[in-house]
């Protein structure tokens, strides 16, 4: 078991450098000279190269490269150019703002997929209404989503403040009442994907010969159902809640933007808009490790939940 | 209606079609005509009301299927003429040929598509060509995965074997015996990559880095409109609409296929 999980981090570090090497040239390289972005169209060459050289920008892309990576691996991702707030101030004021939006989502689309999906009583109603909340889920753009919650939920009933975000310290109930729309906006469409998945497992182990068992000891509907079929089907559900972690740390960009949260997803749209590129590499560099790391995390989790992983390691 | 999911998919797709074909006879106004009437609610001669330009919603919506219907198409085939012969080839050859080519689609799958698509946008710039090369780069690995696992599945039956047993060539082979297998799950992925290009670009657009202004284009219209939202919401809701019903009418298409 350890030594998978030592093998799996080894692995990680030549992943990092190769994507850390592409995004840097193709940021640096592709976009053309910072400077001359950064000066707009008409800037003279004089001070072009001025800028240039104050960057370091007139130096070959390999040792602007390692350059980049000797300081990223000391905690120094540059300043900004456009707020010139160190980068790394920056995208750690940003990260528990994003960190909370996506636990909340992706632990409210778990426990309601798990749920509704398990759920014994009436399946003639529930189930209809899950498979199209599911699909809802699934095919209804986030922005859609957000904004049809703000017509309704704020502009038509006025039960909800629309956009902004506040701090825990400002109060628990106005900072967790700025949560619920963007949370459940982001959770609608894991809890889709969460649902098929789960959905099918469970199909698949109701079916078994220890349900059964189960029944004909006369245990009640409820507890076959959560306490013997669920645990056993929960299992695909892990390994995808990894992938959508990682894909969260990037994914919750539309959300943050409707709902204008101060997060990191917002903070990278916001410096593509201003060709940021220390802003940009960093906080690319940030989702593709947290995508390997969260994908590594839930690998353990499965492997720690299931038995047969567990000890055969 | 054995099916009705494909049917509904299938009629949400048609109607999608036809308005994107017919959209010069079915809209009642120019798109990109301004007006000053700006923000006007629905009337009877604006159904949808007019936007902050004083154009007409409902024209600007059934325009804007064009492009919704040629980013996810464009980006869909790109990706499946890059992605296929890549999976053949690796779930066919196998060994090292493989192995890289595993290591490459783990890589780009693992990475959030929309985060991709912003950063590859980003870097050549937002226009219409450009949108269905970058979706297509970002959806080509999904389809790979799928037809490797399909040939490889393929080439350990049977007929395979007596294929190769009788000398078939390798070319012959999986033109013969592994294609007819692996198309069904191509037409599949085929329908489910449209409706994630259209889903992607529309969140692109709404973000501001998708298919530049004055274009009718749905994710556009939403961002547009969402500043007005209190005034006339269907300056947003109608676009959000006609993407979330395509990429409905595909995605189900796509699940049910098989």
């Amino acid at each position: 078991m350890l030594r998978l999980i030592a093998r799996r981090v080894v692995l990680m570090v030549p992943t990092a450098l190769v994507v850390s090497a592409l995004l840097f040239f193709g940021v640096t390289q592709l976009l053309g000279s910072p400077a001359s972005m950064m000066l707009g169209q008409d800037a003279s060459p004089q001070a072009i190269a001025a800028l240039n050289a104050q960057y370091g920008f007139d130096r070959p892309a390999v040792t602007q490269y390692l350059h980049w990576l000797g300081g990223a691996l000391t905690g120094d991702l540059g300043r900004s150019y456009a707020t010139q707030v160190p980068v790394a101030t920056a995208i750690a004021a940003a990260i528990p703002v994003t960190a909370e939006l996506t636990l909340w989502a992706i632990a409210l689309a778990t426990v309601a997929a798990i749920f509704f999906g398990t759920l014994p009583a009436a399946p003639r109603v529930v189930r209809p209404l899950v498979t199209v909340a599911s699909l809802i889920g699934i095919t209804v753009p986030n922005f859609m989503l957000g904004i049809s919650l703000i017509f309704v939920l704020s502009v038509q009933t006025n039960l909800l403040p629309s956009t902004g975000w506040v701090p825990w310290s400002a109060g628990i109930g106005t900072h967790l009442a700025h949560m619920v729309m963007p949370v459940l906006t982001l959770s609608a469409y894991y809890f889709g994907a969460f649902s098929i998945v789960y959905r099918a497992e469970y199909q698949g182990v109701i079916q078994r010969m220890f349900i059964r068992v189960a029944r004909a000891r006369g245990l009640s509907e409820w507890r076959v159902t959560f306490r013997h079929a669920a645990p056993n089907a929960v299992l695909p559900v892990i390994t995808f809640i990894g992938i959508a972690m990682g894909q969260l740390t990037g994914g919750a960009v539309v959300t943050e933007t409707i709902f204008s949260m101060p997060g990191t997803g917002r903070l990278f749209v916001a410096s593509i808009e201003a060709h940021d590129f220390p802003m940009m590499l960093a906080i690319g560099m940030l989702i593709v490790v947290g995508v390997v790391l969260m994908n590594l995390l839930a690998d353990i989790a499965y492997a720690i939940v299931n038995p047969q992983i567990r000890h055969a390691a | 209606m054995k099916h009705p999911a494909r049917w509904i998919g299938g009629m949400i797709i048609a109607s999608c079609v036809i308005v994107a074909v017919a959209a010069p006879v079915l809209a009642p106004d120019d798109p990109y005509r301004s007006g000053i009437a700006m923000l006007d609610l629905s009337s009877r001669a604006h159904w949808f009301g007019t936007d902050d330009l004083g154009r007409d919603v409902l024209s600007r919506v059934i325009y804007g299927a064009r492009a919704s219907l040629a980013i996810g198409l464009g980006a869909a085939l790109t990706a499946t003429l890059i992605g296929v012969p890549i999976g053949l080839l690796a779930g066919t050859l196998r060994g090292r040929v493989d192995a890289a080519l595993v290591a490459l689609i783990d890589l780009f799958i693992a990475l959030p598509g929309l985060v991709l698509a912003l950063i590859i946008t980003a870097m050549i710039g937002a226009n219409l060509r450009n949108l269905v090369l970058t979706l297509g780069f970002v959806m080509w690995p999904a389809i790979a995965r799928l037809v490797r696992g399909q040939a490889l599945a393929l080439r350990e039956t049977l007929f395979v074997e007596a294929a190769r047993a009788t000398g078939g060539t390798r070319l012959s082979i999986i033109r013969r015996h592994i294609w007819p297998g692996v198309l069904p799950v191509v037409a599949a992925q085929f329908a489910t990559s449209v409706s994630f290009a259209i889903f992607t670009s529309a969140s692109l657009s709404f973000l501001g880095l998708g298919i530049p202004p004055p274009e009718a284009d749905w994710g556009g219209m939403v961002r547009q409109g969402f500043d007005y939202l209190a005034i006339n919401p269907l300056l947003s809701l109608a676009p959000g609409a006609g993407v979330s019903l395509t990429v409905l009418g595909f995605y189900l298409i796509g699940t049910t296929i098989k």
